[in-house]
């Protein structure tokens, strides 16, 4: 038999009967190569394990610890620096408008009344159109429609919170 | 349920304790495999402990039908590849090339220590030399066919490769590995005849 077969028996671990045994053991006087690759393969078996040194899962507890700190250390700075810099902004937008509002006081207090006014009446008028179209359209529309319409507004709103959960929850497994 | 899925979901459940209790199970296997792929006890310590931190981070996306095992050597693998990778990538950054253009060898972090070694711990440290010479991902296959049985199968899981892909890297493997055992035999048959050669008898 040629070098090939047994090459291809030691690359597979392949399990011999004994006839087959006997021939590759006949091989190997002759064969460097293949006498390596179960050497090789010998000393791969009976290689063994490395523990750790002593107290690897208190070194882990430590490290962890030592993580979970530097991951609050961390999200705090990084609220720091989102508020200080959005406070920053506000500041810089609105400095014209509080400037404006010390130099003249009465002015922008009687602006802002009259804002508050329109909005008032505004929302009045827009919630008396609301109860006039209540009061009518359900004339027009079949029950069927109706049905329609809550189970989509139903729907959205089942989607509306699903959503909300997943993004409010927290990954499982992560307790920083 | 067994008591090592019983352990796994009640820390994805935030339950450190029973973590730490998946830490002190696994603990041998990751090291031996980050001590084996990367050669020196502490770069497998600092592996290990990394391993265990990105398991705890990412136990979320642990899949159930997976063995446990076979996901944490995964990251311990991917992990130590990826560390070879850079420390390969640093040394021939940091280092000029000689001038046919050559490229340098790792070198052996655990030469065998001549006087008073027995012929295990010989066999143990050429064992290292030998996987020393490897490709990375070709060292955590033999790793994880070699001293954890794995089946091609599953370490083509672990290492997302093809079965197909797995079997070659291991033959090729396998097949460095014994002229690397070659040479160091004609080494040592060199050797002892040039002792022979230099003894007072002649």
């Amino acid at each position: 038999m040629n070098h090939q077969p047994f090459e291809s028996w030691l690359l597979d671990d392949k399990y011999l009967s004994a006839a087959e045994k006997r021939e590759l053991t006949s091989h190997l006087r002759d064969c460097r190569t293949c006498t390596a690759l179960a050497e090789t393969g010998l000393a791969l078996r009976s290689a063994k394990v490395t523990s750790p040194a002593a107290g690897f899962t208190l070194r882990f507890q430590q490290r962890l610890a030592a993580q979970k700190v530097a991951e609050r250390r961390r999200k705090l700075w990084g609220m720091i620096v989102l508020i200080v810099s959005g406070l920053g902004l506000l500041g810089w937008f609105a400095a014209p408008f509080v400037y404006a509002f010390i130099a003249a006081p009465v002015e922008w207090l009687t602006a802002a009344v009259g804002y508050f006014l329109f909005m008032f009446t505004s929302l009045q008028a827009f919630s008396e159109i609301i109860r006039v179209l209540l009061r009518m359209v359900p004339n027009f529309i079949p029950p069927y429609a109706w049905m329609v319409l809550l189970s989509s507004l139903g729907g959205l709103g089942l989607i509306w919170i699903v959503s909300i959960w997943r993004f409010a929850r927290k990954p499982q497994g992560v307790t920083a | 349920m067994n008591e090592e899925q019983t352990w796994v979901s009640q820390a994805q459940q935030g339950d450190d304790e029973a973590f730490t209790k998946l830490v002190e199970t696994y603990q041998t296997p990751v090291f031996n495999l980050c001590y084996r792929m990367l050669g020196e006890p502490e770069l497998a310590e600092d592996a290990a402990q990394e391993t265990f931190l990105r398991a705890y981070q990412h136990l979320h996306r642990y899949d159930e039908k997976r063995p446990f095992a076979t996901w944490l050597l995964s990251i311990a693998a991917h992990y130590c590849i990826d560390k070879l990778r850079r420390r390969k990538f640093s040394m021939f950054s940091m280092d000029a090339e000689d001038d046919e253009g050559n490229s340098f060898e790792i070198p052996d972090v655990n030469a065998p220590n001549p006087e008073g070694e027995s012929i295990k711990g010989q066999t143990q440290a050429r064992v290292h030399a030998m996987l020393d010479g490897l490709d990375a991902t070709d060292r955590a296959a033999i790793i994880m066919r070699y001293w954890y049985d794995y089946s091609e199968k599953e370490i083509a899981e672990s290492l997302r490769l093809t079965v197909s892909a797995v079997k070659s890297r291991l033959h090729r493997a396998r097949k460095e590995m014994a002229g690397v055992w070659q040479e160091e035999e004609d080494d040592l048959l060199a050797e002892m005849e040039r002792r022979q050669h230099e003894s007072p008898a002649f």
